[in-house]
């Protein structure tokens, strides 16, 4: 029987891992800068030797931390540092150049990482502090850079434009002049004429760097050059920044799957401990209950994605338990699986008749309960995604959204925590369906959404309320806070441009805001930033307005 | 089970001692090989020795091999971030080779428990 860290160590390690990523910043300068030493006097052995070590570092301690991108960056590093070690001092001399430059690459990578583990590893619901509202105004996610190269493109119209999108760009007036940038420092992805894609056409072998083309040809031979040269789409001109950046997002970020969550019911605790070792240790989240008669309290709260359950139990037998949560209609799709000594078949298949969706025998092989876990879970979610999100934007649509508020308000009550709430609503978009049609107004929905993503945290909640009506649940902020916070992306918002047929066009958006405890309950919340937002439509659109307390008159915004 | 942690690195030191702790040891940090030779050298109330590999000066191997023709008689576990394959076997003497990899909690306790065994017994 393997050993379960207890909690004291797990926030040990996780106060290790804030500290690690903290001083990540630090570690990264030094080596930065033994890169450059390297570089100048590529004979040093000593140089060689601190920077050997400190990637090998980085390799070992990110992984016992629990940071395994990081560790992966220090394996490269590593490996380099190891081979040219290797080397004699001729053979050296000249392999240094190209190692440097890979290890820029590496430090590069690890630098972007850096900024997204410390967001993941931030908890769930940090405080908003001074300096993490003001970071709110620039994009949540990594900057990404790009680097752009065709006469027609105007870069600064298009660079301002993916700014929003958290994209920093580059522009080059010849291919030639890109092409050394890219083997030097390889961007995230590429922006090019098709003019230049025969020159590209050798560097897939040597780096891997997305390209997406833009062309006013539509011929297939051109396409045919353009897929030859690597490219991973194709656009032709005039191209919008909004669909350059729906493929630069496809080829450049890289979303981790949220952890599948599992909730194990044994009464056995040891058996269950060992089960949920197993799914913890293929990266899942565990649960552990020992009494089944608290099950319908747990499933509430933890939301799982899978029940495990002994079939067997003191309490309740396996069977009754799953009829009891499958005469609750938003339990009727919650994956169940049996764990049993038990061999007989026909015990096997009346459980399955009472809604079981599998049946595993104890002792159980610990790959074989992976597999037939997420193999479950992953259905699970994809089902309930298709039925809470909203088809267009991927948002939560309005039923999952209220659901949320009020989960999130009563989690509020009982860990006397602030949340505010949020109404936004395009402003004239009647308008702009009728003069512009509705795939243009559609552009509009989901670049909107698109910005919401990428400026809220990952634990606020973002929903399309309605039509042209967006919602958000912020945690953890001042009412003043989050005007400020969605001020931010209004401004942005406002500053993109749309097309349709030749005409550009722009849209704005009003907003309320409301505050709990100010307004205790999700009614009195939602009609207050519903009023709020009236209220700053009233005053004349393209403004956020606050929610008076309740009783006073509306705040001016 | 008092312990020796080497590790120049002081967050996987502290890493290394909170595992350690957990467990039910004690465990006692020295930043370099030499410091570790040093206290050895004063403090006999060791039970075990677990050191980093890769450190600036002495190794962890150079440390192990000098305790070792010492005969200082401790066990020594070693920890890499590479593959601890590549040592099993190849130094007579070595208690351990522990990967440092997200699995170190439980390789590390195995160890110890591996070198606790014959003085329980």
């Amino acid at each position: 029987m393997k050993s379960t860290p207890s909690p004291v160590l797990r926030e040990r390690i996780m106060r290790l891992r804030y500290a690690y990523i903290d001083k990540l910043p630090r570690i990264l300068d030094e080596v930065k800068r033994a890169c450059e030493q390297l570089a100048a006097s590529p004979q040093e052995a000593d140089t060689l030797d601190t920077l050997h070590r400190s990637f090998h570092n980085l390799k070992g301690t990110a992984a016992s931390l629990g940071l395994p991108e990081i560790s992966a960056e220090g394996a490269v590093g590593t490996d380099l540092l190891g081979r040219l070690k290797g080397l004699d001092a001729a053979e050296r001399r000249s392999a240094v150049t190209a190692a440097v430059g890979e290890l820029a690459a590496c430090i590069e990578r690890l630098d972007n990482l850096k900024d997204s583990a410390a967001i993941a590893a931030a908890p769930v619901t940090a405080p908003w502090s001074e300096a993490a509202v003001a970071a709110a105004a620039e994009p949540a996610v990594q900057r990404r850079v790009v680097f752009f190269c065709d006469k027609d493109l105007d870069g600064s119209a298009l660079g301002a434009q993916l700014s929003c999108f958290g994209y920093t760009f580059s522009s080059f007036i010849n291919a030639e002049a890109m092409k050394a940038e890219v083997l030097a420092a390889p961007p995230d992805a590429v922006v090019m004429s098709t003019a230049g894609a025969k020159l590209f056409a050798d560097l897939r072998s040597t780096v891997a760097v997305p390209i997406l083309f833009v062309s006013e040809r539509t011929d297939f031979p051109t396409r045919l050059e353009a897929i030859k040269a690597g490219g991973e789409a194709y656009f032709v001109k005039p191209v919008t920044a909004h669909e350059v950046v729906d493929a630069l997002d496809a080829v450049t970020v890289r979303r981790e799957p949220e952890p599948f969550r599992v909730l194990i019911i044994d009464d056995e605790p040891e058996m269950g401990d060992y089960h949920a070792l197993i799914l913890e240790g293929a990266g899942m989240m565990v649960r552990r209950l020992d009494d089944a008669t608290r099950v319908l309290e747990e499933l509430n709260e933890f939301q799982p994605d899978l029940l495990l359950m002994d079939m067997y139990m003191p309490s309740c037998s396996g069977r009754e338990l799953s009829r009891v949560i499958r005469q609750i209609p938003k339990f009727v799709s919650l994956p169940i699986i049996f764990l049993s000594s038990e061999t007989d078949r026909l015990v096997q298949v009346s459980a399955m008749r009472v809604g079981a969706d599998g049946f595993l025998t104890k002792p159980i092989p610990p790959e074989d309960l992976v597999t037939a876990v997420a193999v479950r879970a992953e259905r699970t979610r994809v089902l309930r995604a298709l039925m809470m999100r909203d088809s267009l934007t991927g948002l939560l649509n309005h039923t999952t959204l209220a659901q949320f508020l009020d989960t999130a308000l009563a989690n509020a009550l009982r860990q006397d925590s602030r949340l505010c709430f949020v109404m936004l609503d395009l402003d004239e978009f009647k308008k702009v369906n009728d003069t512009y049609g509705h795939p243009a107004g559609d552009q509009v929905l989901v670049a909107l959404a698109r910005l919401l993503k990428q400026r809220l945290r990952t634990s606020d909640v973002i929903g399309r309320y309605g039509g042209e009506e967006f919602a958000a649940i912020l945690w953890n902020l001042s009412i003043d806070e989050a005007v400020r916070v969605i001020d931010h992306i209004r401004r942005d918002f406002s500053a993109l441009t749309f097309k349709a047929d030749e005409t550009v066009f722009s849209c704005s958006f009003s907003g309320g805001v409301a505050a709990f405890p100010e307004h205790p309950t999700a009614e009195a919340i939602v009609q207050a930033a519903d009023r709020a937002l009236y209220a700053a439509k009233e005053k004349g659109r393209g403004r956020i307005a606050p929610a008076a307390a309740a009783g006073q008159a509306e705040a001016r915004p | 089970m008092r312990i020796l942690v080497v590790d120049d690195d002081a967050l996987a030191a502290e890493m290394t001692a909170a595992v350690l702790e957990d467990g039910g040891c004690e465990a006692v940090i020295v930043e370099s090989g030499d410091q570790a030779m040093e206290t050895l050298a004063t403090d006999r109330d060791f039970d075990a020795v677990v050191s980093d590999m890769n450190m600036p000066g002495m190794s962890g191997l150079e440390l192990f091999r000098r305790l070792r023709d010492g005969k200082s008689g401790l066990p020594f576990i070693l920890l890499s971030g590479d593959d601890p394959e590549q040592l099993r076997g190849q130094e007579p003497g070595l208690a351990a080779c522990v990967a440092k990899d997200a699995e170190l909690e439980e390789t590390l306790m195995t160890a110890i428990a591996e070198v606790r065994l014959p003085a329980a017994g």
